[in-house]
Parts: C-alpha cells; structure tokens; sequence
C-alpha cells in the first residue's frame, strides 16, 4: 500500500468530484450561448470533420492557399477586365473572364484540397496518431468520410470566396449561368473524387519512403487530371451557349455520369477503410456490394443507352468496360485471404438460400474469383437475351449477325481463364510465402498480358512478321481475339471459341475445387458476453450510461 | 458476475515477428481495481502485450480479454471499455490542449453534457486547466504525459492501459502521476502499467508480473514473488559485548551464511522468512547477548528482478 492510504493528499480527482459544475454558475452571456448552441450542433457532425476544420482554420497551408485565391481572384479581376477593355463596355465578355476564375479555382479544388486529403491520412499514419484514433469508438469508415467531409468543406469555402467573382461574369455576359454552373459542377465532382482517391492512396502503405514515392505519383496524376479537366471546361465554357440542355438525353447522360461518380466515391471510401479496418474485420462484403451495385447502374444506363442510340454496336461497348472491370477488381479479390475470423463467421448466412445467395460476398480468394465471374457472366447473359429479344422483335439496334454473341462469350471466358490462372499461381505461392493483395495484382495482369504477347511474339517468330495475321493460334491472345469477334472475323475459325470455352470450364472447374472450403464456413455462435452487452446496452438508458457502458461516471457526480 | 471476472485476461498470447518471439505463451489475470506491474526489459515484450490489449495488434496465436470481450473478436466492445496511453503518442499541430481532449470525447462518442462533465472532469483531474488554450506542441514532456493520462480516461474506461507513462517525468511530476494512478485504482479502474523505475511500481502495484525475452518468469503480488524469489535475506545485527560468542553461536546454527563480524557488527545471510528472522532474534536476546540493532534487508523488488531476469535481449 502507498502513503496514499494513511494520508490522502488533495487530488485533482476530489477537487473536480468536489465541484464540477463550478463554471454553471455564472449567467452565460449572449455569445457563450451562441458558441454553445454552435457547440451542440457540431455534435451532429462527424467528429474528424470538427478537429479537422479547427485544424485548417489556424493552419498556414490554408491561410496562404485562400489568401492566394482571393488575391489570384482580386488580380484576375483588374488584370482581365484592363486586357477587354475598352470592349468589356460593349462587347460580351463573361466568357474571358470565366476561364480566368475558372483556373484560379482549379489550382487549389483539384490540386491543393485532394493533396491535402492525402497527407491528412497519410500524416496521421506517419505521425503516430492514427493508432491513437483507431482505438476511439469511431469507425475505420467514420474516419475516411470525416477526411472527404473536410476536403468538402474547404472546396466550399473555396467556391465560396470566388462565388462573387464568378457572379460577375455572368453579368458580363456572354455566358449563360447553365453553363457556369455545368462547370463549377463538374470540377465539384472531379475534386471529390480526387479526394475520396487521395485517402485510398493514403492507406496503401506505412512506409514513410512509399509514402514519399506515392505522393510524388499523386501529385503528378493531379496535375495530369486537372489539365485534363481544363482543356474539358475551357471547351465547354467557349461552347457554352450550344450546350443541349434543352434535351432529355443531355440530362440522362449527366444523370448516368453523376452515378457513377457516386458509385466511385463510395467505393473509394470504402476502400480506404477497409484498408485502415482492424485485421479480423470484414473488409470484403461491402466493397463487393458496392461493385455489385455499379454493375446494375451500367446494365441500366447501357441498356437505356443501347435503346436511345439503336446502335447495335452498343452491345459490344456494353461488354468491353465491365470485362476490364471485373478483371481488374477480381485480380484485387483473388489476392484476399479466405480465413475468416471469428468476429465474421458470427454474421455469416445461415439458411440454405442466403448461402447460395450471400456467400459470395465473403473475404476470400475463391468467393472473390467466383463473385467477379459470376457478375460479367450475369452481364454477359443480361446482353445476350436483350440482343435475342430486340432480333426477335426485330427492333431498331437488334444486331444482324452472332459477332456481338461471340464477342460477350469470349469476354467472360477470357476473365474466367486469366483470372482463374491467377489465383491458382496465388494459392501455389501461398503455400511457401506470405503474399498480400498488390502481388496477386499483379500477377492477375502480368498473366493476361503475357496470354497476348507469348503467342503473337512466337507466331511473328516462326513466321515473320509479314505474315502476322490472326490464327487459332492466337487463341490465348484476348486482345486479337476479341478484336477478331467484335469484327465478325471469327465466325469463320469455330476452333478459337471452341478451345477458349473449353479451357474456362477447366479453369473454372479447378477453381471450385481450391474454393470448396471456402464454402464450408458456417455462422458461429456469438458469444455469451456479447450478447449480455448487447442486452445491456439497448436495455439501460442512455442518460445512465458510460462510454465503457458501465455506471462509472455516477462517480463524477458531486 | 462483474466482480469475479478478470477485467484483464491473457490467455496464452503469442506474437512472432518473423524469427522473434515478441510474446512467447504468456498468461495473467488482472482483477477489478488492481494496479499490475507489468516490468521486462527493454524488448522484453511488454509494449507488444499491450498493443494487443490495446487492440492496436492481433496475436500470432492465443487471445486476450477485457472484460470478457475478446481483443480480437470483440475490438469494438475492448475500445469501449479501455484506455491505452502508449510510451510515445503523436499530437495534431494547430490544436489546443481542451480542443485535443474535446475531439477525443467526441470520438468516444460523448455528447452534450457528459462530454462537458468528461472535459472538465479530465482536466481537473490531471491538472490541466490552467493550459486548456495552450498548443499541445508547446506542452512540456511532464505535461504530455498528464494530457495523454487524460485522453485515455476521457470515455471513463473501466481498463487503462499505461504503458511507461512515467518516462521521461522529473520526481515531482512522478510523484504525482502514482497518486493520481492509485486514485484511479480506489475509483474501481483496473490499471496494468509498465515502467522501469521498479521502486515506484512496487509502491503502487498491487501485484507485478515479470517478462523477459517475451516469457512472463514471475507473476503476483511484490511480496509474494519476493518471498517466492527469496534465497537468503542479509541480516545485519549490532551487538553490544560477547562478539566473539555471538559469532560461533551463529556458526554453529544450520540456518546461517557468510558470517562476517566487524567490531559491533555482525553480517549474515538467513534462510529464513521474517518469522523465522524474529525467532532468531528472540533466541539470542534468551541467550543472553546483547542486541542492539537487528535489521534484515528485505529484497526490493529491484533485487527480484535482477534475479529473475537474466538481462537477455532479443
């Protein structure tokens, strides 16, 4: 025992037991209850998001970055309305100066704000207090959606401090506020989306070198896209006035554009927190839910294009993005590890449908390889009977050959062969070395690349390149191939597709095999502890509760 | 049910770094309101046990509880009910000591006037009122420490996990963190804390558990291990006249080592506990010696752990 126990010493304990409420005494005045209201309503707000923009307000990153916009809005102003004058009296000239504001704001919506998302997580990593933050009640997603709602709020203010500016042009003339509004829009979205990409290039290493190499590389693909972007709004701005807003299709396509960009930004912030989760979480389900959702916005969108446009080579468009897709996000799935931790089993389906149906949105390679088969299989099935049905109807777009039909098939066959390759080369690597999802990319795409240059490379070899043209050969060549399909050229070599075919089902098949056991997990029981808390928990006022869900802080009451 | 259950509980944890076995098969219990030592050396494996309870690392094999919630099943319900102040801790630039602590009860999930009772409670517990409006990077060391001992009590945890949180500290600010550490400890919160200054976690530690080398050598309370890791207590005695007497009377006992006499001092090495020790000193008073001072120095718990600890590092 202390001396503590024969001398108790006067504590900071017993001081604030003692007297806790001493400041409640005084009369609050006007603005202490303003700022308390203020205090109240940012408890409704995600609690990063509040420290974050306490932070920025008194950081100098964006002290300087507002004061240069304002000064960069205020120069532009003098600047271009001294090179339109004398004409600005008379003459149009909201358009000008438009482009003007329009880079002023660029510079710090696309490249300073989503550099900062980046460094707001990477720095919480490199620094020490991200581990800090994991352990608080706030979850992994929480703390992603926290960073964006910061880059939000400072776009907004960004917008916000030239929102006068770029009033003025509209009072120039020249320039119809449809238009304005179309850009400063869009450079919204594209920010948003850099951002949400920002924190998921945050989360792919802890290594402060990476981290430097990454943030060179995003910094480089900002630039990239807001140069991109530029030359787009720059377009758009001087055609402005000939933009079709009066259409139906100008608005569905910017309905399709926007969910999509939705779709991404959620799946980018999923991402990322999966990426920060604790290990025994499930980092899958959701991620996978969220692609299976954006594979039902291109069914719809594409199928409600395909009717617009009656082009019947829609249906080959409507095959060509979602097979890169689904490759791309299958060589990330394949790389998953299949063993599920207790914490996951507890939710797992238990009936025979919900296994059937839900399985496969559960960690692991094999539920990943066959989650990304089955999707484009299910578009490939979604095209076909829409083809069939418009040719049966002989409606305007239906296809007038099979080229279409081969072209879907050998798509999905090819996803089922190359990613099916790669995870097999995954499993065999597992048994000797650790590998984690970046290598399984890899290969995923190293495989595919080498199916097309192995045979095109030998066929040049042993016959020159003059006499380079498509033969059965080339049937592991899925770019020639499928180029032959979409042509219609390979109706003519029955061999290629016969072969292609055959070598998914034995690759599918062999998948299956090493997936079995990924099938045989089944819920387990939660355990007793849980569910008491969980009883508790709902069942005790709030008002009575502590966070650690215990009566201990009755012990703070005087 | 509450009061019978461990509010800490290693079960068998393992953690290997490649070819180093940071955690290698340890197993202890904390109960509710204890104070536990948690003393190795540098890379003995402490801090990786606590990272683990901290749910801030998962074991390679085993698992470890608070409050019955599995640290790695249960991550969430551990976080709710534990505070971790790690040996280092990164701080937000721009950010005052209140704002820090305010964010971190709104990231606990406390509103309204709890996260103001919470506030106010936390700073007038460790003293930090006076700096609510000073920028964390302009806080002394002593202080960081007082608002990290803050940020982890600021969701009243029934658990703290305090990992060297006397490092660094001058004697008065250490002084003053073991009374606010056994304050808590009286306010029913179960602490396991790590520190190398082994006479202050023998003051304040209801029991300790020794770890080398990511083995736990020794686990309970200080008397016990000492008792347990005793092999002969140094028995100084002052004796008035007769020396040469007293000597060959200790001599001829079974009981007695490393005689060594020095004018009125007498030194030996018992192998007795303190009952035995008193005995001895009633048989020679009987015996007619005249005994002025009689001290037995008790092995510190410094001495326990040079003795238990072989100074390996891995």
């Amino acid at each position: 025992m202390t001396s503590m126990d024969s001398t108790p010493a006067p504590s900071g304990l017993d001081e604030a037991l003692s007297n806790p409420f001493r400041a409640d005494h005084q009369r609050p005045s006007r603005a202490s209850r303003f700022d308390a209201t203020i205090d109240r309503l940012s408890e409704r707000l995600n609690p990063i998001l509040v420290k974050e923009a306490r932070q920025a307000l008194k950081s100098r990153q964006f002290v300087i970055t507002f004061s240069l916009l304002l000064a960069c809005g205020w120069a532009w102003s003098l600047v271009g309305i001294a090179l339109a004058s004398p004409g600005i009296y008379f003459a149009p000239g909201g358009t000008f100066m438009l482009i003007g504001y329009y880079f002023v704001l660029a510079a710090p919506v696309l490249v300073v704000v989503p550099f900062s998302a980046f460094r707001s997580l990477a720095a919480e990593r490199e620094d020490g207090t991200f581990e800090l933050l994991s352990i608080t009640s706030l979850g992994s997603r929480q703390i992603v959606t926290g960073k964006l709602g910061s880059a939000i709020l400072q776009m907004v203010v960004y917008y916000s401090a030239l929102a006068p500016c770029i009033g003025f042009t509209y009072l120039l003339r020249g320039i119809d506020i449809f238009t304005i509004a179309f850009v400063l829009f869009y450079t919204f979205v594209t920010s948003v989306m850099l951002a949400a990409l920002g924190l998921v290039v945050a989360t792919v290493t802890r290594s402060r070198q990476w981290q430097v190499v990454l943030s060179v590389l995003l910094l480089i693909g900002l630039l990239v896209v807001t140069v991109a972007w530029s030359i787009t709004a720059v377009n758009i701005i001087f055609s402005g006035n000939s933009m079709p807003y009066q259409t139906l299709d100008f608005w569905t396509s910017n309905l399709a554009v926007v969910t999509f960009c939705i779709s991404f930004v959620v799946l980018f912030v999923l991402v990322a927190a999966a990426m920060i989760s604790f290990a025994s979480d499930n980092r899958s389900t959701k991620l996978r839910v969220v692609m299976m959702v954006q594979q039902v916005l291109w069914t719809g969108w594409m199928t409600y294009c395909w009717m617009r446009t009656e082009a019947d080579e829609m249906l080959v468009v409507f095959m060509v993005f979602p097979g890169i897709y689904w490759y791309l996000m299958g060589a990330l799935m394949v790389g998953e590890n299949a063993q599920l931790s207790p914490r996951v089993k507890r939710s797992l389906p238990q009936s025979f449908l919900g296994r059937m149906l839900l399985t496969w949105f559960n960690p692991g390679s094999g539920t990943g390889y066959s989650f990304a088969v089955a999707n484009m299989a299910s578009l490939f099935l979604v095209v076909a009977v829409l083809g069939m049905l418009a040719e049966a109807a002989a409606l305007a777009g239906a296809p007038d050959n099979f080229g279409w039909l081969l072209f879907g098939l050998l798509a999905t066959c090819y996803v089922v062969i190359y990613l099916g390759i790669a995870r097999l080369i995954v499993l065999g690597i597992r048994q000797f070395a650790y590998v984690g999802m970046f290598v399984p990319f890899l290969i995923g795409l190293f495989v595919s690349l080498l199916g097309c240059a192995t045979p095109a490379f030998l066929q040049a070899w042993w016959f020159g390149y003059s006499e380079l043209e498509y033969s059965p050969f080339q049937a592991s060549n899925w770019m020639w191939t499928l180029a032959e399909a979409a042509n219609d050229d390979l109706l003519s070599t029955p061999a290629v597709p016969l072969v292609v075919g055959a070598s998914a089902a034995l690759v599918y098949g062999l998948n299956l095999l090493f997936a079995i056991y990924e099938v045989e997990y089944v819920r387990q029981e939660t355990p007793q502890r849980v569910i008491e808390d969980e009883h508790d928990r709902v069942g005790a006022p709030s008002s009575e509760k502590s966070a650690s869900g215990e009566d201990h802080h009755l012990s703070r009451e005087p | 049910m509450n009061d019978v259950r461990p509010m800490i509980m290693l079960q068998r944890l393992h953690r290997f770094f490649d070819n180093t076995r940071a955690v290698d098969d340890v197993s202890f219990e904390v109960m509710r309101g204890e104070v536990f030592g948690y003393i190795g050396p540098n890379g003995a494996g402490k801090t990786t046990s606590m990272r683990i309870l901290a749910t801030l690392d998962l074991p390679t094999y085993g698992d470890a509880l608070v409050d019955g919630f599995s640290v790695i099943n249960d991550p969430d319900r551990v976080r709710r009910r534990l505070g971790f102040m790690p040996d280092a801790f990164g701080t937000y630039p721009n950010v005052n000591c209140r704002e820090y602590l305010d964010f971190f009860a709104r990231a606990y999930g406390l509103r309204g006037r709890e996260r103001s009772d919470a506030l106010k409670h936390v700073m007038g517990f460790t003293k930090l009122d006076g700096l609510a409006e000073k920028p964390i990077r302009g806080l002394s060391k002593g202080m960081k420490q007082r608002l990290c001992l803050g940020r982890s009590m600021i969701h009243d945890p029934s658990v703290l996990i305090l990992d060297e949180p006397a490092a660094g500290l001058d004697p008065r600010a250490r002084i003053e963190l073991r009374q606010m550490i056994r304050e808590l400890a009286d306010h029913g919160k179960t602490i396991l804390v790590s520190s190398h200054i082994l006479t202050e976690l023998a003051e304040m530690c209801d029991r300790v558990g020794i770890i080398e080398q990511g083995q736990l050598l020794a686990v309970g309370a200080v008397e016990e291990i000492q008792r347990g890791h005793a092999v002969l207590s140094e028995v100084e005695i002052r004796v008035l006249e007769n020396v040469a007497r007293l000597r060959q009377w200790l001599a001829d006992r079974g009981d007695i080592e490393n005689l060594v006499v020095d004018g009125e001092l007498v030194r030996f090495s018992h192998a007795g506990d303190r009952r035995e020790q008193a005995a001895l000193l009633r048989e020679m008073v009987l015996a007619d010696f005249s005994i002025a001072a009689f001290g037995c120095h008790v092995k510190s718990l410094e001495d326990v752990f040079m003795h238990v600890t072989q100074g390996f590092v891995q």
